[in-house]
């Protein structure tokens, strides 16, 4: 019904080459400033970091960089990276789509306002504070812990430690979490009531409307949001870093002891390398998303 | 008459001729003080105090406060010689001052840096170029050869001994790195950092080799030690720093000692009673850490007159005896006056690279207490190469430890 | 009545959840900071100490004011981008997608020393950089918001509609577009703003000193004082983000799940 509509006003209100310098202007206004913006700003640091990527440490070409990576340890950071970035954005995406949906849904404007800045700040919340709010809470002395223990449970009996792999994807959770309820509101906020009220109308039961309309309206944002997470969890290098003195292989920390270390003062490039190496990942992470996007398009009229 | 008015005029030319030569001289003797390669050439410590002053700051890098006493030398040259500074990143690594070095703009160049030997190992050599100017400081030829340029391009200055730290709550209380396997300390020790990108913490895998029986040139005891510590739940991974130690996420760690008076003094503010002792089984030495001045310095003559201050082996006065007479003293005679760097180190635990030739002159003050080595223990000192074959294991198995 | 409260019961014992959640490790790290060891008993020393230091209020408005700049760059490149998209560039769509999610790939500490190699001398001495780097690293999140919130709103059926009726482009923009996706918009710049406070990889290893690193500095040797300037941090940004949507009025005629 829409569409039609569409097309008659097109046909009314706008001449055929009007459409076109509108698009062209809107392409010069729109996206030009932001592709420039980019190229200045990201890619040609980017560039920057490729060049030097193929050379030795005398400045030579070289793809020595690029076989190390190939081997251990920096194989097993990799696949501990992608793997860390699987789970923490599976156990973030759901409970943060679930409390989207509930907030969206049934809270006031005033309470989703009020969510999205408590979750813009606890999004960006990461590294030695972060780390350290987690000790203070589940530490070996923490409150938590300690409540815990007077209520009898002792939470490090057996072999729990926070700074582990499972403990790295819990702290996660805190900056995780509301990021998904940030970038993921706005889908939620798109399923109108309009809909469920005529499906309704129509003898569909809820579970029937949510699975033949709802969850496929918002599964390519679903997607987009869930890769977000896992590019967030892939990359991220502080919070990790304050919390496993290297004994965990992740990527962002190598490339940390790499560029930015004490120890290993001669091989800047293979860091940049290793960098080279997460662009490649997160790039081809994107592909699925690509796909199901376009499948979902014909959905956005 | 006619000698009398040829010797007029010959006094007359002598005048004019040493006039023209006095008005000429000073603008010829106008030094550049960043070409200034030692003391004398920079006219003397009055003539480079002065021209410091002019210049009024000081960029440094990397220097935390509390680490070997930097905080009392930067306060001291601060107040003594009324010169800002400016510290670039103090928690930084040495990669990042190399950095900062080679792509920095003009003005957050730093003037000195003080880098591990590992940094300087990645710039030095054939077919790189050189990053530092020639400056030999006055006492040179105190610091041994095997540890300073032969021109004068970078020199060493202090030095660390590997010290286990603890809390003053823990017990029974650890004497030497082989009681850390006590399960009483389960949950409770914890390393500064990465040892694969943390010099402090690869220094203390070393020194658990050393108590395990390895040696400078094996290393893999004390990976083996750590691996067992971790399996039997007493290693934590957590990073040793002051927010953990006060959460009590741990409670012992390994350090350099000369961290130790900054790292009790900060416990105490918290409420926290931290001790620093030398383990008895191993008495590891770090490889002294290296100074040079920036040839991109933008402030010459603060960056020699800081040399000089940070290699002068005088007893004298701290930031807090200064007096305001004191500060009125010509350049000289107040640099005279003020404790030299190499005691302020020795005052912060570490040991100074002029150790021996001070011992010898009687101008070492003593170091605060509890940080002396045991008597008659052995010294080791992994070498640079021994280091590198050390960090190749290192790299390889922490990861996966 | 009662039919409203029962629907509502699930989001309410949610975020009393999440509540706890979120404040449990906070408030265990303030408890850190207002201890007071040399007198045995709770205070504000050391957030007093923190504010009365000298440059506290410099480096304060410092950072607002490179976050602000931050949202201001966001706001002018990526809203046109995201409204013309949704309202019929779709052939550029995956592209542009796929461009913003860049730089969510590298890590910070690659990217800043990209940056240190690359950026010309001038754009090094210049504060402001910082703020393009903020909103190049706002931008995954800012666009992906500000994209999903657009897709939900009928966007080209009600330009359309305002088109048809007589509106000119501007008006269009300003009466019909803004309002409706005023609280899309402002979430995209909260994002920003909280990101470009928070931000101090990138702000060190580019010689810079904001907030954070100053914070980093001043709390060398004062454990609890930089507990304590690390909840400030949060909780005052928090404070900024409350402030601001304050000024911004909630839209009344939302097409939203909203009860009437």
């Amino acid at each position: 019904m829409q569409k039609s509509e569409a097309t008659h006003l097109d046909r009314k209100g706008t001449p055929a080459w009007g459409a076109l310098t509108g698009r062209l202007l809107g392409l010069l206004l729109g996206v030009a400033p932001l592709l420039v913006f980019m190229a200045v700003f990201f890619f040609w640091p980017l560039w920057s970091v490729l060049w030097a990527s193929f050379q030795d440490n005398y400045g030579t070409f070289s793809l020595g960089n690029y076989i190390q990576v190939f081997q251990e340890p920096y194989l097993s950071a990799f696949k501990n990276s992608i793997g860390l970035g699987l789970i923490s954005a599976l156990t973030s995406s759901i409970p943060g789509a679930i409390l989207a949906y509930l907030i969206e849904s049934r809270g006031s404007e005033r309470l989703r306002r009020l969510v999205a800045s408590v979750s813009s700040v606890l999004a960006n919340t990461g590294g030695v504070p972060l780390a350290f709010m987690f000790i203070a809470a589940f530490g070996m002395e923490g409150s938590a812990t300690m409540l815990l223990k007077n209520l009898g449970v002792n939470i490090y009996a057996g072999d729990f430690t926070l700074f582990s792999f499972t403990g790295i994807v819990f702290v996660y959770t805190y900056f995780q979490i509301p990021m998904m309820v940030i970038v993921f509101s706005p889908a939620v906020h798109g399923i109108r009531r309009e809909w469920q009220e005529a499906a309704r109308n129509l003898g569909a039961s809820r579970l029937q409307f949510w699975s033949n309309v709802g969850i496929p309206l918002i599964f390519p944002s679903f997607i987009a949001s869930f890769l977000l997470l896992f590019a967030s969890a892939f990359s991220a290098f502080a919070t990790a870093r304050a919390m496993s003195s290297g004994t965990i292989a992740l990527v962002p920390l190598m490339i940390g002891n790499l560029v930015d270390g004490n120890v290993f003062v001669d091989s800047f490039n293979l860091g940049k390398a290793l960098a080279m190496g997460m662009v490649v990942v997160s790039a081809l992470a994107m592909i699925p998303y690509l796909i199901i996007q376009r499948r979902a398009a014909r959905w956005q009229a | 008459m006619n000698l009398k008015r040829i010797v007029a005029v010959a006094a007359a030319s002598a005048v004019a001729l040493g006039m023209t030569v006095a008005i000429a001289t000073p603008s010829a003797a106008a030094t550049n003080y960043c070409k200034v390669t030692n003391l004398k050439a920079a006219g003397g410590m009055d003539a480079l105090v002065k021209a410091a002053k002019k210049e009024g700051q000081l960029n440094v890098i990397t220097l935390p406060r509390d680490w070997a006493n930097y905080g009392e030398a930067m306060d001291l040259f601060t107040k003594a010689f009324g010169i800002k500074i400016n510290d670039d990143n103090p928690d930084g690594s040495s990669a990042y001052e190399i950095q900062t070095i080679q792509t920095a703009p003009a003005a957050k160049q730093p003037d000195v840096v003080d880098i591990g030997v590992a940094a300087l190992n990645g710039v030095t050599g054939a077919g790189r170029p050189s990053l530092f100017a020639n400056y030999k400081v006055a006492t040179f030829n105190h610091i041994p050869t095997e540890w300073k340029d032969p021109a004068g391009a970078w020199y060493g200055d202090y030095q660390g001994i590997i010290a286990l730290a603890y809390d003053s709550s823990v017990s029974p209380a650890p004497t030497k790195i082989s009681d850390l396997t006590n399960p009483a300390y389960k949950g409770m020790i914890a390393l500064g950092g990465d040892p694969s990108g943390a010099q402090q913490a690869f220094m203390s895998v070393f020194a658990a080799a050393i108590a395990k029986g390895g040696s400078a040139t094996n290393i893999q005891p004390g990976i083996d030690f750590f691996k067992d510590l971790k399996k039997s739940g007493n290693f934590t991974s957590v990073v040793a720093n002051g927010e953990n130690y006060v959460s009590g996420a741990y409670k012992i760690s390994l350090s350099w000692n000369f961290n130790g008076p900054g790292a009790i003094a900060s416990a105490k503010a918290a409420g926290k009673t931290l001790k620093y002792v030398i383990p008895t089984d191993a008495v590891l030495a770090g490889t002294p850490y290296i100074q040079a001045i920036n040839k991109k310095a933008p402030h010459c003559a603060a960056a020699r007159l800081w040399e000089e201050f940070l290699y002068s082996e005088n007893k004298g006065k701290l930031t807090s005896q200064l007096t305001k007479a004191d500060l009125k003293l010509s350049g000289s005679k107040l640099f005279a006056k003020i404790m030299g760097g190499q005691n302020i180190f020795v005052l912060g635990g570490a040991t100074p690279i002029n150790k021996d030739a001070m011992i010898k002159a009687k101008k070492i003050v003593d170091g605060p207490a509890g940080l002396n080595i045991p008597k008659g223990a052995k010294i080791i000192q992994p070498n640079p190469d021994q280091q590198d074959a050390g960090k190749k294991l290192v790299v390889a198995q922490w990861p996966t430890l | 009545m009662r039919n409203l409260k029962l629907a509502s019961l699930p989001m309410y014992l949610s975020l009393v959840v999440a509540a706890v959640y979120v404040l449990l490790p906070l408030l265990s790290a303030a408890e850190f900071s207002l201890r007071q060891p040399a007198t045995h008993n709770y205070g504000l020393k050391h957030y007093i100490w923190f504010i009365e230091l000298p440059d506290f209020a410099h480096y304060l408005i410092l950072s607002l004011g490179l976050a602000l700049g931050a949202a201001a760059l966001v706001l002018v490149l990526l809203v046109p981008t995201a409204v013309w998209l949704n309202l019929g560039g779709h052939k550029l769509r995956g592209f542009i997608e796929f461009l913003t999610l860049l730089p969510l790939v590298i890590p910070v500490v690659a990217l800043a020393i990209g940056a240190q190699t690359s950026l010309p001398e001038f754009a090094q001495t210049n504060e402001f950089v910082l703020s393009f780097i903020y909103a190049i690293l706002a931008l995954p999140y800012a666009y992906r918001t500000l994209d999903t919130g657009l897709k939900a709103v009928p966007l080209k059926t009600i330009t359309e509609a305002a088109r048809g009726l007589g509106a000119g482009w501007m008006r269009t923009i300003l009466q019909v577009v803004t309002p409706v996706v005023r609280s899309t918009v402002l979430s995209a710049l909260f994002m920003t703003l909280a990101l470009s406070l928070g931000e101090f990889t990138l702000t060190s290893l580019l010689h810079w000193d904001t907030f954070t690193t100053w914070v980093t500095t001043m709390s060398q040797s004062n454990i609890l004082g930089a507990i304590a300037l690390s909840v400030f941090s949060l909780v005052a940004v928090f404070v900024l983000l409350m402030l601001i949507g304050l000024f911004v009025k909630p839209a009344s005629n939302q097409v939203s799940m909203e009860e009437n």
